[in-house]
């Protein structure tokens, strides 16, 4: 009996404790008619081992008091697709919002390797903080609910308010595959290429083609472009060969149907740097002044406003392409993953 | 325990719980406590552990389908379960419920049994 003390005993400390009393008492006189009758049936006590397989078999104290618990879960079945759809959209304009919050952050001063290390090591505890705060606002309302202190609105009911009419149009894209490219889109994507490569290679010689009647006003500023621009014009004229052979190449393989994420996030990535090439430039000076004898004198401090700006420009599209270009490594990424996933199924 | 065995316990589990609940009230229409009910269950075919009888039979009276009493019984008090009259309704549209899935079963296993040979 003093093992089955033991046990009760056990037991009780996992009970609810409104009901421990009643439920050991009834638990007791249960387990008790169980041994008596075990004891009548061999003419003896149980020995210790007999007693103890017979307690295991109970299962453990723990598990036994798990059963009488009202509620085993943190959050219900009814709740539980609301929870993971608000959680999703929490974690991810957490990470938006956190992304943006660093890259401001940066801009206020001189970003420094470690800075953006720092930020990157925090993500995750922002982050687990973020679903944390969720889990708990929802593990609230669960108890709440189920002590009926609280009655969910109409809409968090699995089918109310729903109605057919109300589907979203069918798109292949939302069936899971994505529309593929028609062969005149891919057509008219390589030819617009080229008209749009030679009007980049035209417009040094004749920049009426992009400032149009401005040209002459701004010939008559005591502003140029530094050499800088040389170079980052080059580049886009680089990257815009590779991206029309890329485009031909499919096109004349008859390729142009399959997509691939890689060469997307590739183009993407070059796409930054002309950009870089400004924001590393000397003196981080993109426009100079035409006559540096004379001018500095009369434009110096405007001179320095304007490039201020343009290397303020230049981080804030800096920072929305990379977080953008994170954005598409981390879908393409689990697109890639899920379609692991599927082929392993 | 390998993978099969364990879905195998997990849906066996399932298909189980909702006929104890079932089993448990025809048995409560005569008086009984916990460990007399739990060898009628037994010598009926349907072991059920310590740990699942006794909670459903708390559960049960928490929902009104069964009242219960402690009583003096061979020197020992017991809390004895009997069925309601809410629990006698119930347990009558849910044994109308469970012979029509049988039959539903039955008849699809025979037409499948037929089918294969």
């Amino acid at each position: 009996m003093e093992r089955l003390d033991r046990y009760l005993l056990a037991v009780r400390k996992h009970l609810p404790w409104q009901r421990q009393d009643d439920i050991i008492a009834e638990l007791r006189a249960n387990l008790e008619a169980q041994l008596e009758e075990k004891e009548a049936a061999l003419g003896r006590p149980l020995s210790p081992a007999e007693m103890q397989e017979w307690l295991k078999a109970l299962g453990s104290p723990l598990r036994m008091a798990a059963h009488y618990q009202p509620q085993q879960y943190l959050i219900g079945p009814s709740l539980y697709p609301i929870f993971r759809n608000v959680l999703r959209i929490a974690l991810s304009w957490s990470a938006v919002i956190y992304c943006i919050a660093s890259a401001a952050g940066w801009l206020a001063k001189s970003p420094h390797a470690i800075d953006v290390l720092r930020a990157l090591l925090q993500a995750p505890l922002v982050l687990f903080t973020v679903a944390a705060w969720v889990t708990f606002a929802f593990a609230a309302i669960e108890i709440a609910v189920t002590h009926q202190f609280l009655k969910l609105p109409d809409f968090c009911a699995p089918s109310a308010g729903w109605s057919p009419a109300e589907l979203p149009p069918f798109s292949q894209e939302a069936a899971g595959g994505k529309k593929p490219k028609s062969f005149a889109a891919a057509v008219a994507e390589v030819i617009f290429g080229f008209f749009w490569l030679v009007w980049l290679l035209l417009v040094p010689a004749h920049p009426f083609l992009m400032f149009g009647p401005g040209v002459y006003y701004l010939r008559s500023l005591p502003y140029a472009l530094a050499p800088i621009w040389v170079t980052a014009y080059w580049c886009l004229v680089a990257l815009n060969i590779l991206q029309l052979l890329w485009n031909a190449y499919k096109l004349t393989r008859g390729t142009w149907q399959i997509r691939h994420p890689f060469a997307f996030i590739v183009f993407k990535t070059i796409g930054l740097t002309p950009v870089v090439l400004f924001l590393t430039a000397t003196h981080h000076a993109p426009i100079v002044l035409k006559d540096w004898v004379q001018d500095p004198a009369a434009y110096a401090a405007r001179l320095q406003e304007i490039n201020q700006m343009a290397n303020l420009s230049l981080e804030i599209v800096c920072a929305i392409i990379l977080i953008t270009l994170g954005v598409d490594i981390v879908r393409l990424s689990l697109d890639a993953y899920r379609k692991r996933v599927a082929a392993a199924q | 325990m390998t993978l099969t065995e364990n879905l195998f316990e997990n849906l066996r589990l399932e298909l189980r719980r909702g006929c104890l609940t079932l089993a448990v009230l025809a048995q409560l229409h005569e008086e009984r406590y916990g460990y007399t009910l739990r060898k009628a269950l037994a010598d009926d075919g349907l072991a059920i552990d310590e740990s699942t009888l006794y909670p459903l039979l708390r559960r049960l009276e928490a929902q009104g389908l069964l009242a219960s009493e402690w009583r003096e019984e061979e020197k020992r008090n017991k809390r004895f379960y009997r069925i309601t009259p809410d629990g006698a309704q119930l347990f009558a549209q849910l044994l109308a419920e469970w012979q029509a899935i049988n039959a539903s079963v039955t008849e699809t296993l025979r037409a499948r049994t037929g089918d294969a040979q």
